[in-house]
C-alpha cells in the first residue's frame, strides 16, 4: 500500500472518527444536564405561583410546590394558607388525580373563580390557568424539571 | 401592563441597556468540534479529488464556519439563557449537508443573483447562513409567546391560504405538485406548513386539553373524544387526504398526520385517540391505494423495486446499491459512483436521495451518526418541552422537535426502503431553500423556548368578572 492510498485512509477515517468524538461531546453534555436534572428535588407535580395579592399574604411571587392534594384557605391548617378578607376558612381544593388537575370548591362564601370565571361544584384545570381564591390570584404551572 | 408597554417607546433601547453578555462556553466548544470535523471532511475529499493534501473548496467550509461562529457570538453577546446545544448539531447537519453538496456535480442546480451564477455548494452555502441569521434572529428577539399563541385561528387561516395557493399556483415537478411561483420566489409551501401546523395544534390542544382528557362520547366499546372537539381531528384527516388527493404529494400528508396523532397523544394521555386515528389512517391509505395511481405505484414499487428496475424504481433500486456499495465504513467522500452514462446514478441525489449519497460515501458507521445528532436534536427538544412553563409551550416544543425527527425518519426510512418512498427533504442537510429555512425556524423557536428568563406566559383570559368588581367596591 503506497503512502497516498494509507492517507486517504487515515482521512476518511478520521472525519468518521471525528464524526463520533463530536457525538460523544454532545452526549457527555446532555448525560451532564441531565444529572444535574436528576439532583434537584424534582418530585412535585406542578406549581402554584402567586400573581396578586392585595394583603401580602402570600406574598405575591410566592412559589408553592404541589402534592397531589392541596387545600387552599385562611384555615392554619390548609396547604396553602391564604390570609385575605375575602377568602373562607376552608375555600378551595387543588387534586391531581391521574391524568389532570381538578379544582374543588369546598363550599366557600365568595366562591372560586378559574380564568376569571366561577366554577360550579369541580373544574378541570390546565397548566397557565389562572385561580382567584378571595382577592388573591394564582397561577397553576408546570413542575420545573 | 400599560407601564410596560410604554416604556420602551420613550427609551427605544431600554431592553437593551440591561443585557449582559453571557459566554456559553459548551456551545463554543461543540462549534469549535465542529470546525475541526468539517475541515477533516474537506481534507478528505480534497485528497482524493487531488491527491493532495488541498481541502476541497476550503472556502466555501471556511465561510459556514464564519457564518456558525458569527450567530454564536450573537447569542453570547445577547446575553440569553438558551439550549447550547441545538446550534452545534443543526451545524454539524448542515456541514455534512455542505460537503455532500460540494462533492456533487455543481451543474445540478444553478441559481442566478443579480448577474452572479451559483452552483450547488455555493446556493446551498447561501441558504444554510441564512438559516443560521434566521434561527439566532429568533432566539435572541423572541421574548414572549402571545404573537402565537393568541392567533392560533389566524395562523390557521394563513396555512390553509397557503395551501390552496399551492393547489392553484403550484407547478408539478416529478408527478407531485409542491413549488409555488409567484415571479422571483419560488419555494415548497409544505415547509412552512409544518410549522404552522405545530403552532395551531399547540395552541388548540393546549386550550381545550382538559375537555379532551375527560369528557366523552361513548360509541359501543370506544370513548371517544366530545364531538365538538372532534371535528377538528377530522378535518385534520381530510387535510392530510386532500394534499395526497390535490398535490400528491404523500411525504407532507404522512409528516402531518404523524405530528398530529403524536401531539394529540402527548396532550391527552389517552392511547384510544392514537388507535382511532391509526385506523383511520390505514382506511385512508387503503382508499387513496384504491383510487389514486401515485399511491399504489409507490406501495408497488416498496414491494418489489427489482420488477421496475430500469423504470419507475429505478431510483429505490439505485439508492440500494448505493447503500450496498458503502459497506459498513464508506467508499469515503468523493469516491462514491461518479456517473451512469453521463447521469448521476441517483436522481434528485441533492435533495431526497442524499441520505443514499450518506450511505455510500461515509458507510454505515457514518449514517448511525447522523441519525445520532438526529437523536440528539429531539432529546434536545424534548427536554425544553419538559422544563416549559405551560401546556402551550410545552406542546410547542414537542411539536417542533417531532416535525423534525418524523421528517428525518421518513426519508431516511424511504430511502431504505424500509417503507414506501415519499418525496421530502432530509431536513439540514438536503439541498433547498425552503427546508433549510424552515427547520431553522424550528430551532429558533426551540432555541427561544428554552430560555427560563422569558416572560411568564400570560393568564388564558384576563381575569376579572363579578368577584373584581365585589373588591373594588369593598375597597373604597
Amino acid at each position: 500500500m503506497d503512502g497516498f492510498l494509507l492517507s486517504l485512509w487515515i482521512a476518511r477515517l478520521a472525519f468518521l472518527g471525528l464524526l463520533y468524538l463530536f457525538l460523544f461531546a454532545v452526549v457527555r453534555v446532555l448525560l451532564r444536564d441531565l444529572r444535574s436534572a436528576a439532583r434537584e428535588p424534582g418530585s412535585e407535580l406542578g406549581r402554584l405561583v402567586v400573581v396578586a395579592s392585595p394583603e401580602g399574604e402570600p406574598p405575591p411571587g410566592a412559589v408553592f410546590p404541589l402534592d397531589a392534594v392541596t387545600t387552599l384557605g385562611r384555615d392554619v391548617n390548609n396547604t396553602v394558607v391564604i390570609d385575605d378578607a375575602f377568602a373562607s376558612a376552608q375555600h378551595a381544593a387543588l387534586t391531581f388525580r391521574g391524568r389532570a388537575w381538578y379544582l374543588e370548591d369546598r363550599g366557600s362564601t365568595n366562591g372560586t373563580y378559574v380564568n376569571g370565571s366561577l366554577i360550579e361544584d369541580i373544574a378541570p384545570l390546565g397548566f397557565g390557568d389562572e385561580i382567584q381564591v378571595g382577592r388573591v390570584r394564582l397561577r397553576l404551572e408546570r413542575p420545573r424539571s | 401592563m400599560s407601564a410596560a408597554t410604554a416604556r420602551p417607546r420613550s427609551d427605544p433601547f431600554a431592553a437593551l441597556r440591561g443585557v449582559k453578555p453571557r459566554p456559553r462556553p459548551r456551545e463554543l466548544g461543540l462549534l469549535v468540534l465542529v470546525a475541526v470535523v468539517l475541515v477533516a471532511g474537506s481534507v478528505s475529499l480534497g485528497l482524493y479529488r487531488t491527491h493532495r493534501l488541498d481541502p476541497a473548496d476550503g472556502g466555501v467550509v471556511v465561510s459556514y464556519l464564519i457564518a456558525l461562529g458569527i450567530g454564536h457570538f450573537a447569542q453570547v453577546l445577547a446575553g440569553r439563557r438558551t439550549d447550547q446545544v441545538l446550534l452545534p448539531a443543526m451545524g454539524l447537519l448542515g456541514g455534512i449537508g455542505l460537503l455532500v453538496m460540494i462533492r456533487l456535480p455543481q451543474e445540478l442546480v444553478q441559481q442566478s443573483f443579480g448577474g452572479t451564477t451559483l452552483g450547488l455548494a455555493q446556493a446551498q452555502l447561501a441558504w444554510l447562513v441564512l438559516a443560521i441569521v434566521v434561527a439566532s434572529v429568533l432566539a435572541i428577539i423572541v421574548r414572549n409567546d402571545s404573537w402565537l399563541r393568541l392567533y392560533k385561528y389566524t395562523w390557521a387561516a394563513a396555512g390553509i391560504a397557503l395551501l390552496l395557493a399551492t393547489f392553484v399556483l403550484g407547478r408539478d415537478r416529478n408527478g407531485a405538485t409542491l413549488d409555488i411561483h409567484l415571479g422571483p420566489i419560488s419555494g415548497q409551501p409544505s415547509e412552512l406548513l409544518k410549522v404552522i401546523l405545530v403552532v395551531f395544534l399547540a395552541a388548540y390542544l393546549s386550550e381545550n386539553r382538559p375537555l379532551l382528557v375527560e369528557q366523552y362520547t361513548r360509541l359501543g366499546p370506544f370513548r371517544l373524544p366530545p364531538l365538538p372537539y372532534l371535528i377538528p381531528m377530522v378535518a385534520m384527516w381530510a387535510l392530510a387526504l386532500l394534499i395526497v388527493v390535490v398535490q400528491r404529494d404523500l411525504g407532507a400528508a404522512l409528516l402531518f398526520f404523524a405530528v398530529f396523532l403524536l401531539l394529540l397523544y402527548v396532550a391527552t394521555g389517552r392511547a384510544t385517540y392514537v388507535v382511532l386515528g391509526l385506523a383511520a389512517f390505514v382506511v385512508g391509505s387503503f382508499l387513496a391505494y384504491k383510487l389514486f395511481g401515485v399511491v399504489r405505484e409507490r406501495v408497488d414499487i416498496w414491494l418489489d423495486p427489482w420488477s421496475v428496475a430500469q423504470g419507475a424504481g429505478y431510483q429505490v433500486v439505485q439508492a440500494l446499491y448505493a447503500f450496498g456499495r458503502g459497506g459498513i465504513l464508506g467508499t469515503g467522500l468523493g469516491a462514491g459512483l461518479p456517473t451512469i452514462g453521463g447521469n448521476l446514478p441517483i436522481p434528485e441525489v441533492n435533495t431526497d436521495f442524499v441520505f443514499a449519497a450518506l450511505g455510500e460515501e461515509l458507510g454505515l458507521v457514518g449514517v448511525l451518526a447522523v441519525l445520532g445528532l438526529y437523536l440528539v436534536i429531539v432529546e434536545r427538544g424534548l427536554r425544553i418541552a419538559a422544563a416549559a412553563a405551560d401546556d402551550f409551550r410545552a406542546l410547542l416544543a414537542t411539536g417542533l422537535t417531532l416535525v423534525v425527527g418524523v421528517q428525518a425518519f421518513v426519508i431516511a426510512a424511504g430511502n431504505l426502503k424500509l417503507i414506501p418512498l415519499t418525496g421530502i427533504t432530509l431536513p439540514f442537510v438536503s439541498y433547498g431553500g425552503s427546508s433549510l429555512l424552515a427547520n431553522a425556524l424550528v430551532v429558533g423557536l426551540l432555541l427561544a423556548l428554552s430560555d427560563r428568563g422569558v416572560e411568564a406566559p400570560p393568564p388564558p383570559r384576563p381575569p376579572g368578572g363579578r368577584l373584581a368588581r365585589l373588591v373594588d367596591r369593598g375597597a373604597r
